[in-house]
């Protein structure tokens, strides 16, 4: 197998008296679609945030492409496609003016792609960010993360902008296309079913610990589904997944 | 706890339990000199300072602390737009009238009843009649109008500071007056009276607007001129560089309030020129008032532009959209940098035409020309035009300066950091007035310090240029920036110092005073160490 696009070795940290993360280590192949699931609260955004370099590793490693995201950002973060669960696109900004001043910022920008993506998600270009529903808003923030084809896109919760009829289709095609084409996704969710079907490898995390990190198809075949690993492996009490 | 009363009174305890403390305790302790050192009846000789030490000082930073303890200014942005009452607070089911009149009764109470106990316990000299009841009226009254006008939202970033300084100035120029017509008591109450319910109406206005999320945005262009902006074909074309990029986004986003701030405020300057045609003196008040417009201003407009995010609730912390762009810490610093200097020239421009048009128009263009002549004939025309120019051009970096210089504080994204350095700020401010009472009034002070200058300014130019090379070295061994970029940026500081050192020789070319402390302040004078700081702030706040 090839070098991983992210490994996180033995990695800590707490904030206060809480232990967000445990000594966590991850890594991730490429061309993988790579699930996280876990609770509320269980260090998916935590573990989210060290891989984006927002926050520094106390204890432990992150590597992402071979390299510190927190001492080179420009040159991981040039990479990665990123949408960030709090969804906190400038209100002021038109959906053209976001597209044209996020361009700036990645080479492979493709303007062909965006226009593309732009109409799938029936976005105005001259409708301000402020004004879009939430989930046009959580759509926005996917076109800008998508059409730079990343290689590695970093879905932090992307489904709770969206709704449930359109995000099995929307999240489902680009995972595929994107793990397709040999990038690499990870993809943070606490809905089990959704997980299920785009993954290829899940990772559950439980207060900080990993507690399983396996092929979906060996999960499945040890347990009759995620959910019930999730049981098995979490606990009833914390089964995520409910609200779907 | 069974009422919304005890509850919003229950928090401002709880939280503020300890400053409170405080409070009470100073009271008691001011309290026990007048009570128990004191003798009853003996006549108390306090000199300026020891009263302003005692009372004065204190009474003061009491009295704002507690107006930004009872207006959530603690919790707020005062700079930001929205209002700074806790949005938390807008879905409890209570009423607008509960909302606003309970803070507002603690709050008026609370700064009434510490001037009472301060009149009445404290030491206050003898021979001066201290009226008792209005001065507590004053102080509910400017309280009740702090609130109302900082809970009210605004259009532009920095509005709200400048509406509240004019109208709670407006409010004491009026009481002033009225102490200048030695007006009795009974008067000072008719007019200090009706502004807490004229104050309760327009906070009730204020809390309900925000309650509904009506926050006005003149950032952009007026509502009809959006509609053309909309008409207009927007740029298409991509931007030159993630930089610039950078530059346009930081420009939208504060570089416009600063020049929007200074041309609200211009139309009302400039027309005084029109009621000051035959006084000199007076024209030219008027001129310096437009000319310190800029660089107030960017006081208050910098520090919204420090802040990493001013429109979310937790407004200290880089927002991921900010933070995951694949910019350095450096690069995202010389956007916001770029866009203080697009901003300064952008206000300067306003002021630059404004000011000889509404010269020319309002007749007072000769009362200019006439003192230039004058100057001309002292000093020559060269030199003349030189000092002219310098005076604008340190107008225009004082500017800028403003709007960098708290960079390295607001964007270190630690709330303690933050509100400890107004906390210094204020309190350097209130004591500032007194320690320059007692240095005009005591020439022995004065011998020492003239004679220590040299000292003092040596030990300020180590202090700068060991924070300095401390700030290199970080930024070095964090790669935050290049070996390159860090010479490159020494050399620019070295030739600005050279530069105003030159200029400082030129103009001070006296032999009073010696060339060595003009270096000294020409090093003080040009920022260095906390822009230096900025990249290693945000860097600090962004990587956590």
């Amino acid at each position: 197998m090839s070098e991983s696009v992210i490994s996180v070795s033995e990695l800590t940290r707490r904030f206060g008296a809480t232990t967000a993360l445990d000594s966590v280590s991850v890594s991730l192949p490429h061309g993988a679609v790579y699930g996280l699931v876990g609770a509320n609260g269980a260090g998916k955004t935590t573990l989210i945030r060290h891989i984006l370099g927002l926050l520094r590793a106390e204890s432990g490693s992150v590597r992402v492409f071979g390299l510190d995201p927190v001492a080179d950002p420009v040159a991981v973060l040039s990479r990665i496609g990123y949408l960030s669960e709090e969804n906190d696109l400038p209100g002021w900004m038109r959906v053209d003016e976001l597209i044209r001043y996020t361009s700036a910022f990645y080479p492979k920008w493709d303007d062909a792609y965006a226009e593309e993506l732009r109409r799938a998600f029936a976005l105005d270009p001259a409708a301000k960010i402020k004004d879009l529903s939430r989930g046009q808003r959580a759509r926005a923030g996917l076109l800008i993360a998508l059409a730079h084809r990343p290689e590695l896109l970093v879905l932090d919760e992307p489904s709770s902008g969206l709704d449930p009829i359109v995000r099995r289709d929307i999240l489902g095609a680009v995972i595929r296309t994107i793990a397709d084409e040999g990038r690499t996704v990870l993809f943070s969710s606490h809905l089990l079913d959704e997980v299920e079907e785009v993954a290829d490898h899940v990772t559950m995390i439980d207060h900080g610990r990993i507690v399983l990190s396996a092929p979906l198809d060996a999960i499945k075949e040890s347990h009759r589904s995620l959910n019930e690993a999730f049981i098995a492996h979490v606990g009833s009490a914390a089964t995520p997944g409910a609200e779907a | 706890m069974r009422s919304p009363a005890l509850a919003i009174g229950w928090e401002f305890r709880r939280r503020h339990r300890w400053g409170l403390t405080a409070v009470a305790g100073y009271l008691f302790v001011v309290a026990m000199i007048r009570f128990l050192i004191l003798e009853p009846g003996e006549p108390v000789l306090v000199d300026s300072g020891r009263f302003a030490a005692l009372v004065s000082v204190p009474l003061t930073a009491t009295f704002v602390y507690l107006l930004a303890v009872f207006s959530f200014g603690f919790a707020g942005d005062l700079a930001a737009r929205h209002s700074i009452y806790p949005a938390r607070m807008f879905t409890l089911p209570v009423t607008n009238a509960a909302l606003v009149g309970w803070p507002m009764l603690y709050g008026t109470a609370a700064v009434a009843i510490l001037w009472l106990a301060a009149r009445l316990f404290a030491v206050w000299p003898s021979g001066i009649e201290i009226p008792l009841v209005w001065p507590a009226l004053l102080a509910a009254a400017l309280l009740a109008w702090t609130q109302a006008l900082t809970w009210m939202p605004y259009g532009l970033p920095g509005m709200r500071l400048i509406v509240a300084v004019l109208c709670l100035a407006a409010l004491e120029t009026v009481v002033l007056v009225a102490i200048h017509f030695k007006a009795g008591e009974p008067r000072m109450v008719a007019i200090l009276a009706p502004q807490l319910p004229l104050a309760y109406l327009v906070a009730r206005f204020a809390v309900a607007r925000a309650r509904r999320g009506d926050v006005p945005d003149w950032r952009g262009l007026s509502a009809r001129s959006g509609e053309t902006t909309n008409v207009l074909p927007r740029p298409r074309d991509h931007f030159a560089s993630p930089g610039r990029a950078q530059v346009w986004f930081e420009w939208r986003r504060h570089g416009r309030s600063l020049p929007a701030l200074v041309g609200l405020l211009l139309p009302f300057e400039l027309a005084l020129l029109w009621l000051a045609k035959d006084a000199a003196a007076f024209v030219f008040e008027i001129l310096f008032l437009v000319l310190i417009t800029p660089p107030f201003m960017a006081a208050f407009t910098g520090w919204t532009g420090s802040k990493p995010h001013p429109n979310v609730g937790d407004s200290y912390g880089v927002p991921p959209f900010s933070a995951t762009r694949p910019l350095t810490s450096a690069e995202l610093i010389a956007a916001k940098l770029k866009m203080a200097m697009w901003s300064t020239l952008a206000a300067w421009l306003l002021v630059l035409v404004a000011m000889p048009l509404a010269l020319e128009w309002s007749g007072t263009w000769s009362v200019v020309t006439e003192r230039a002549r004058h100057m001309n004939d002292a000093i020559g025309t060269p030199r003349a035009a030189t000092v002219v120019l310098l005076i604008l051009a340190g107008f225009i970096v004082a500017t800028w300066k403003q709007l960098v210089q708290s960079l390295h504080i607001g964007l270190t994204g630690r709330e303690w950091m933050v509100k400890g350095s107004v906390l210094l700020t204020l309190t350097f401010l209130i004591l500032l007035g007194p320690i320059v009472e007692w240095i005009r009034d005591s020439p022995s002070v004065q011998r020492a310090l003239w004679n220590a200058l040299p000292l003092i300014l040596a030990g300020l130019v180590g202090l700068k240029m060991s924070a300095a090379a401390w700030i290199a070295t970080r930024l070095d061994r964090s790669r935050l920036l290049g070996d390159r970029a860090l010479v490159l940026g020494a050399a620019c500081w070295v030739l600005a110092v050279f530069a105003l050192y030159g200029v400082l020789v030129w103009f001070f070319s006296t032999p009073f005073v010696a060339h060595y402390l003009l270096a000294l302040i020409a090093i003080l004078a040009v920022p260095l160490a906390r822009i230096s700081a900025a990249p290693l702030a945000l860097a600090w706040n962004r990587h956590r």
